[in-house]
C-alpha cells in the first residue's frame, strides 16, 4: 500500500517521459501528471479510512531487506506524525500541478520533476530506515534545484544554486550524524529506526551527533541564521514550486526534529532544548520583523514562513505532550496556509503583473479588481496571523499552551511575534486589497473559476479544521504522546488538567520565592 | 415551546451567523439580477428571529436559576476545552438588547446606506457582530471570550475599512485592528498563563478557585495585568483608546453597534474575571486608575472635538472609564446598570446625530447650527439620549450612577470626585453638542434639512421611547436603588454635578454670547485636548517608530550580513551566470565562509544553555 504512494508518482513521471506529445496540440504532460497525483491523493485518503486512530505505533508496515551489509532496508510505515504530512504532500502536489500555468515551457520535464519530488518527499515521510530517509531526502534535491533554476524568476540561477548548496550540506550533515550514531560503539544491526538507539553512546558523542543533526535539519526548516537560502528560493521559484517548497519540503526538517531528535536522543534532547527554544523564538521574531520591512509581497510571505516554522521548533523543544501535538498540528496548518498564500500571491502577480507593494492597490474593487482573490487573501492573511476560527489559531494555541509551562519567556516572545504577524499582513492587505484602484491601469484578465478553485478548497480546509480542530489533532495525538513518553525529563511537562499537580511540581514561572500552592482541582472531573 | 427555546440558546448566535452567510451571494458580481438589497432584508429577518428566540427564552428562565450547557470543542493531550454556555436572565437579557439594537441598526442602515453597493459586505459583518456579541454574553469561558474578542477585532478591521478606497479609512482600519490586537495578545498571554495555575477557564470555576487561591503576589499581579489589557483595548481606555477615534471612519450605522455594544464587551469580560483580578491589589488599583484617567481625560477631550463622531467616541471612552471604576471597586451590579443605560443612550445619540449628518453632509459641528426649527424630532431624540447618560433624575443614568456614588462616598471620596467631575464634563459635552447642532444660527450647511426617511426616524424615535422607559424597567426588575438606604443628599450632589455641566455648556453654546467660548481656553490646552493628548504622535514615537526601525535593521542585517558575504562582494552576478560551476569559481569560498559562520552562530546559541546545564552537573 505504502509503496504505491512512492511508486505512483514515479510511474507517472516515467509515463510523461515515454508518451510522446501529439504534434501541434497541447502537451499531454499536465493531464497525466494531474491524474497521477490525484490517484496518489485518493490512495492516501483511502489509507485514512483504514487508519486506526487509536494505535500509536506504525501501521501498514512494509519491510524488505535490501542491502544488508550497509544496513539499508526497504522499511516503510505510517504513524500519527507521518500520516498527516503524507496527506498534506499528496494534496499539495495535486494543487501545485493543477495551478501550474498551461503555457509553461518544456512541460514534460517540469511535470516529471515535480512528480519525482513528490515521490521523494513521500518516501522520506514513510521511511523507517535512516539510510532510506537520506536517500529520499536527496532524491528530491536535484529535481527541486532544476525546478527553481529552469522555471524560476529573474535570479533563478542564483537562488537555485544557493538552495542546492545549503540543502546538500544539510543532507551530508544529517547523514554524518546517522553514521556517528550507528557505527560508533554498540552492535550494529541495520539503519532501521527500530534497531538504532543512542543509549550506548556517551554524552559527548551524543551531543556531537545531535548537533550535526540539528544543523542539518535547521538548514532544511529553515532556522535563523541558516535560513538565507529560503527567501530567495521561495521568491524565485514559480508559485507551484513555492507551494511545495514551503508547504511540504520544509516540513521534512521539523519532521526530522521529532522523528530523530526526540526519538533517538531523548537524553540529550533536554540539554539542547533550552537553546533550541531560544533559536525558535529568535526565528519567529526575526522572520516577522524582516517581513515587515519587505516591499515584495512574495518575499513577505517567504519571511512569514520562517517565522511560523519557529513556533514548531519552540513546541518540539518544550517536549510536552500538548506542545508536540501542537507542533505537528502547526506543520499541517502552516503547510495549508502557506500554500494558500503562495497560490494567491501567484494569482495576483499573474493578473496584475507585479508583486510590488508600492504598485499594487485597491484589488478589492468589485468591477475591475480581483474581489474574490482579495477576499481569499484577507482570509489567508488572517489565518496566518492566528485569528481564531481558522486552523492557524488552533495549532498555535496548542503550541503556546503546551510550551508555556516549560519555556514561558520564549512562548511569550512567540505570542508577541504573532502580533507582528498581524502587522505585516495588515500592511500587505491594506496595500494590495484596500485603497483606490487606478482605473487607467487596471485592465486585468478575469480570474476564472478553475483558477480560484485551489484557493477555495484550501480556505475551506483551513476553516473547517479551525472550527473543529479535533478532526485534525485526533490523528496525531497517540503518536505525539508516545514520543513524549520516551523523554526522560517528563517531570518538566505540566501534568494534564484534572490529574492534579504533584507537590514537588514547580513550573518555571514560579521560580520565585514562594512555591505555588496548587488549588484544589479535585472537584473538577 | 418556551422551554424548548431556553434549552437551545446556542441557536441565538446562529441566526445572525446564518444571515451573514446568506448575505454573501449578493456580493458584487455574483447575484446580479436583484441588486444587493435582499442581503439586508434577509439579515433583518434573521435578527427578528434571534430577538424572538431570546425573548422567548428570557421569559422562560425569568426568575429561575441559570441553565448551563457544555460542548467539548477540543480534547487532546490532557487539554480539554469545553464550550460552556449559560442561559440566565442576565445573559438572555443581554441577548435581547443585542438583537434589538442590531435590528434597529440594520433598519437604520437600509435608509442610511440607501445608495451603497456594499450591502452584502455590510450586512454580513453586522450579522457577524451580532453573532459574536450574543455568543460572548452566553459563553461562560474565558478562552471563548478571548476567541470572540479576537474575531470581533477582525470584524472591526473589516467594517471600519468598509469604504476602503479612501486612504483615511484604510489607515483608520489598520490602527483600529492593530491597537485592539495588542490588547488581545496580552489577554492571550493571560489566558495561556492562567490555565496551568487555575486549571480552568470557566468563569464560575475561576471565581470559586480565586476565593481560595493562594498565589504568589508577583504572579498574581502579572496575570491580572495581562487579563486587564484585553478589556482596556476593547473599552478604548488609555493608552489604547485611539482606535475608537480612528474607527469613526467606518459607516455611521456600524457605529451604532461599535460605540455601544462592541466596546461594552470588554467591560462584560472584565466583570466576569474580576475575581481573578482581585487577587492582585496592585492590578485592581491600576485598573481603577486607568478608568479614572480615561474618564476625566476622554470626557475633557470630547469637549474639544469639532467632529460629531469624535465627540461621541471620546464620550464613550469617558463613560466606560466610569464603568471601569465601578468594576474596580467591586460594584459590578452598578456597572451592569451603567452599561445598560449607556448602551441605549449612546445608541440614541449616534442614531440622532447620524440622521443630521446624512442630510447636511457634514460631520463638522462648527458648520452646523439652528437645526432645532427644522429637525425638532431628531433634536428631541438627541437631547433624550444625551441627558439619559447623565446622572439626571428621573432618567436612567441617575439610577445607575447613584449606587456607585454612594459606595464611593463611604470608601473612596477621591474617586467620587472623579465620577462627579466626569459627569460634569459629560454634561458640558452633551450640552455643547446639542447647542452647536440645534442652537445658534442657521448656516449654509443647515439651510435645507428635512427630516429623513421613515426608516431613519422610526428606529430613532422608538429607541428614544425605550430610553425614557429605562427607570420603569429598573423598577419592574426591582433593581432601583432604595433611596432611604443611601447616604443622605448623595442624590442631590450627583444631580447638581450634572446640572452644573449642562449649565456651563448651555451658557456657552446654547445662549448667544458675544465672545466665542473657544477663546476662553488658552491655545496650548485647546490643542492638547483637540489633538487627543497628542496620542497619535506618542504611538509613533514609542511603538510604531521602534518597530519600524527594528524591522529595517533586521532586513538590513539579513541582506548584508547574514546573507551578505557573497552578495557584498558582488558574486551574485557570477552565480547567476555560472549556476552549477560554483565550486570552480574562486569567490564561492565566500559563500562557504558565510555558511560556516552561520552554522557557528547557530551552534553557539544552541549550545550555551546546554553547556550551562552540563557544567551545573546536570
Amino acid at each position: 500500500m505504502l509503496t504505491a504512494l512512492i511508486l505512483i508518482p514515479l510511474l507517472g513521471a516515467i509515463a510523461i517521459g515515454l508518451i510522446p506529445d501529439p504534434p501541434a496540440a497541447p502537451s499531454r504532460a499536465k493531464p497525466i501528471a494531474l491524474i497521477t497525483a490525484a490517484i496518489a491523493l485518493i490512495e492516501s485518503i483511502y489509507l485514512a479510512t483504514q487508519y486506526d486512530v487509536n494505535n500509536a505505533g506504525l501501521q501498514f508496515v512494509e519491510a524488505q531487506t535490501w542491502i544488508t551489509p550497509i544496513g539499508l532496508n526497504y522499511h516503510l510505515g505510517l504513524d500519527g506524525l507521518s500520516f498527516p504530512l503524507v496527506l498534506l504532500n499528496t494534496l499539495l502536489t495535486v494543487i501545485a500541478i493543477y495551478s501550474t500555468s498551461d503555457r509553461i515551457d518544456r512541460p514534460k520535464l517540469y511535470y516529471a520533476l515535480l512528480l519525482i519530488t513528490s515521490a521523494g518527499v513521500a518516501g522520506a515521510f514513510l521511511a523507517q530506515n535512516l539510510l532510506l530517509f537520506i536517500l529520499c531526502f536527496e532524491l528530491e534535491l536535484i529535481p527541486v534545484y532544476l525546478l527553481i533554476a529552469i522555471w524560476g524568476g529573474e535570479k533563478r540561477g542564483y537562488a537555485g544554486t544557493k538552495f542546492l548548496l545549503y540543502t546538500a550540506l544539510s543532507g551530508i550533515l544529517i547523514l554524518a550524524s546517522f553514521l556517528v550514531v550507528a557505527w560508533i560503539g554498540g552492535d550494529f544491526i541495520s539503519f532501521d529506526y527500530a534497531d538504532i538507539s543512542t543509549a550506548h553512546l556517551d554524552l559527548q558523542t551524543q551531543l556531537i551527533a545531535l548537533t550535526l543533526l540539528l544543523v542539518g535539519l535547521g538548514i532544511k526548516i529553515p532556522l535563523v541564521p541558516l535560513h538565507t537560502w529560503s527567501p530567495d528560493a521561495y521568491v524565485e521559484s514559480s508559485p507551484p514550486i513555492a507551494i511545495l517548497l514551503g508547504g511540504v519540503l520544509a516540513k521534512m526538517g521539523t519532521y526530522g526534529l521529532i522523528r530523530f531528535g526526540l526519538e533517538l536522543f531523548p537524553e540529550t534532547w533536554t540539554l539542547v532544548a533550552p537553546g533550541l527554544a531560544v533559536i525558535g523564538a529568535i526565528s519567529v521574531m526575526y522572520g516577522s520583523l524582516a517581513a515587515i520591512a519587505q516591499r515584495d509581497i512574495k518575499r513577505m510571505v517567504a519571511y512569514s514562513s520562517i517565522g511560523h516554522m519557529g513556533y514548531i521548533l519552540v513546541a518540539i523543544a518544550a517536549g510536552t505532550e500538548l506542545s508536540v501535538l501542537g507542533g505537528i498540528a502547526q506543520m499541517v496548518a502552516h503547510g495549508l496556509i502557506l500554500a494558500l498564500l503562495f497560490n494567491l500571491v501567484g494569482l495576483v502577480e499573474e493578473k496584475t503583473g507585479t508583486r510590488d507593494l508600492d504598485a499594487l492597490n485597491g484589488l478589492l474593487n468589485p468591477i475591475r479588481g480581483l474581489p474574490l482573490v482579495s477576499t481569499l487573501l484577507i482570509t489567508a492573511g488572517m489565518a496566518s496571523a492566528g485569528i481564531p476560527g481558522m486552523v492557524g489559531f488552533a495549532a498555535e494555541f496548542l503550541v503556546f499552551q503546551g510550551s508555556f509551562s516549560v519555556f514561558p519567556i520564549q512562548t511569550l516572545i512567540c505570542i508577541l511575534s504573532s502580533g507582528l504577524t498581524a502587522v505585516y499582513f495588515v500592511i500587505l492587505l491594506n496595500r494590495t486589497c484596500f485603497g483606490k484602484l487606478d482605473n487607467s491601469l487596471a485592465y486585468y484578465d478575469r480570474v476564472t473559476l478553475p483558477e480560484r478553485l485551489p484557493a477555495i478548497i484550501l480556505v475551506a480546509i483551513v476553516v473547517i479544521f479551525g472550527l473543529q480542530p479535533n478532526w485534525l489533532v485526533r490523528w496525531m495525538e497517540p503518536t505525539s504522546a508516545r514520543f513524549v513518553a520516551a523523554l526522560p525529563a517528563n517531570e518538566m511537562a505540566i501534568p494534564a488538567i484534572g490529574q492534579g499537580l504533584s507537590p514537588e511540581f514547580t513550573p518555571p514561572i514560579a521560580s520565585l520565592p514562594q512555591p505555588l500552592t496548587a488549588p484544589s482541582l479535585a472537584h473538577r472531573d | 415551546m418556551a422551554h424548548l427555546l431556553s434549552q437551545n440558546v446556542w441557536l441565538i448566535p446562529c441566526y445572525a451567523l446564518i444571515g451573514a452567510t446568506l448575505a454573501l451571494p449578493w456580493s458584487p458580481g455574483l447575484v446580479r439580477r436583484t441588486g444587493p438589497r435582499p442581503a439586508g432584508y434577509i439579515n433583518v429577518l434573521l435578527s427578528v428571529m434571534a430577538l424572538v428566540h431570546s425573548l422567548g427564552a428570557l421569559l422562560d428562565v425569568w426568575g429561575q436559576s441559570a441553565i448551563t450547557e457544555s460542548f467539548v470543542w477540543l480534547d487532546a493531550a490532557g487539554l480539554t476545552i469545553t464550550l460552556d454556555l449559560e442561559a440566565s436572565s442576565l445573559t438572555l437579557g443581554a441577548c435581547v438588547v443585542i438583537a434589538s439594537l442590531n435590528l434597529l441598526a440594520q433598519l437604520y442602515a437600509i435608509a442610511y446606506l440607501e445608495m451603497d453597493w456594499g450591502w452584502a459586505r455590510f450586512y454580513s459583518l453586522m450579522g457577524l457582530f451580532e453573532a459574536g456579541l450574543c455568543f460572548l454574553v452566553l459563553c461562560n469561558s474565558l478562552f471563548f471570550s478571548y476567541v470572540i474578542l479576537e474575531i470581533l477585532t477582525l470584524g472591526t478591521y473589516l467594517i471600519v475599512g468598509f469604504w476602503y478606497n479612501q486612504s483615511l479609512v484604510v489607515t483608520g482600519a489598520r490602527d483600529a485592528f492593530l491597537t485592539k490586537r495588542v490588547g488581545d495578545l496580552v489577554l492571550l498571554m493571560g489566558v495561556v498563563a492562567l490555565l496551568p495555575i487555575a486549571g480552568t477557564w470557566n468563569f464560575t470555576d475561576l471565581a470559586e478557585w480565586a476565593a481560595t487561591a493562594n498565589l504568589n503576589p508577583t504572579v498574581a499581579t502579572l496575570l491580572a495585568c495581562a487579563l486587564i489589557a484585553g478589556p482596556i483595548a476593547k473599552c478604548a481606555q488609555f493608552p489604547l483608546h485611539l482606535w475608537l477615534d480612528e474607527a469613526m471612519e467606518g459607516p455611521y450605522p456600524a457605529t451604532i453597534l461599535r460605540n455601544t455594544l462592541v466596546v461594552s464587551t470588554g467591560a462584560w469580560v472584565l466583570i466576569k474575571i474580576m475575581p481573578v483580578i482581585a487577587l492582585s491589589p496592585f492590578a485592581t488599583q491600576a485598573m481603577i486608575l486607568t478608568g479614572a484617567a480615561t474618564a476625566v481625560g476622554a470626557s475633557a477631550i470630547s469637549i474639544a472635538q469639532i467632529d460629531v463622531k469624535r465627540v461621541l467616541s471620546y464620550l464613550t471612552s469617558g463613560y466606560l472609564g466610569l464603568v471601569f471604576i465601578a468594576i474596580g471597586v467591586g460594584a459590578s451590579h452598578a456597572a451592569l446598570m451603567m452599561l445598560f443605560v449607556f448602551v441605549l443612550g449612546m445608541a440614541l445619540l449616534v442614531m440622532g446625530t447620524g440622521s443630521i449628518v446624512l442630510n447636511n453632509i457634514t460631520q463638522n459641528l462648527t458648520q452646523m447650527g439652528g437645526l432645532w426649527v427644522r429637525r425638532p424630532v431628531t433634536g428631541l431624540c438627541v437631547a433624550i439620549g444625551g441627558l439619559s447618560i447623565l446622572a439626571l433624575p428621573p432618567l436612567g443614568g441617575f439610577w445607575a450612577i447613584v449606587p456607585l456614588a454612594d459606595r464611593l462616598w463611604q470608601s473612596e471620596p477621591s474617586l467620587l470626585a472623579v465620577v462627579l467631575l466626569t459627569n460634569t464634563a459629560i454634561g458640558i459635552s452633551v450640552a455643547r453638542l446639542f447647542g452647536l447642532m440645534f442652537g445658534g444660527v442657521v448656516t449654509d450647511w443647515t439651510r435645507r434639512s428635512p427630516e429623513g426617511l421613515w426608516l431613519l426616524v422610526l428606529p430613532t424615535t422608538g429607541l428614544a421611547g425605550i430610553v425614557l422607559h429605562v427607570p420603569v424597567l429598573f423598577a419592574a426588575w426591582e433593581i432601583l436603588p432604595q433611596m432611604n438606604t443611601l447616604a443622605p443628599s448623595i442624590g442631590a450632589i450627583v444631580t447638581w454635578s450634572s446640572l452644573l455641566g449642562l449649565a456651563i455648556g448651555s451658557v456657552f453654546y446654547l445662549a448667544p454670547t458675544a465672545q466665542p467660548p473657544v477663546t476662553l481656553v488658552p491655545q496650548p490646552l485647546r490643542d492638547f485636548l483637540a489633538y487627543d493628548f497628542y496620542t497619535p504622535q506618542l504611538y509613533k514615537l514609542l511603538v510604531v517608530g521602534p518597530v519600524n526601525q527594528l524591522s529595517r535593521f533586521i532586513s538590513w542585517l539579513d541582506r548584508y550580513i547574514i546573507d551578505g558575504v557573497v552578495n557584498f562582494v558582488g558574486v551574485a552576478a557570477v552565480f547567476s551566470g555560472e549556476s552549477l560551476k560554483y565550486n570552480t569559481s574562486g569567490r564561492s569560498q565566500f559563500y562557504v565562509l558565510s555558511i560556516v559562520l552561520s552554522i557557528a552562530v547557530f551552534v553557539v546559541i544552541m549550545g550555551l544553555p546546554a553547556l550551562r546545564l552540563i557544567s551545573a552537573g546536570l
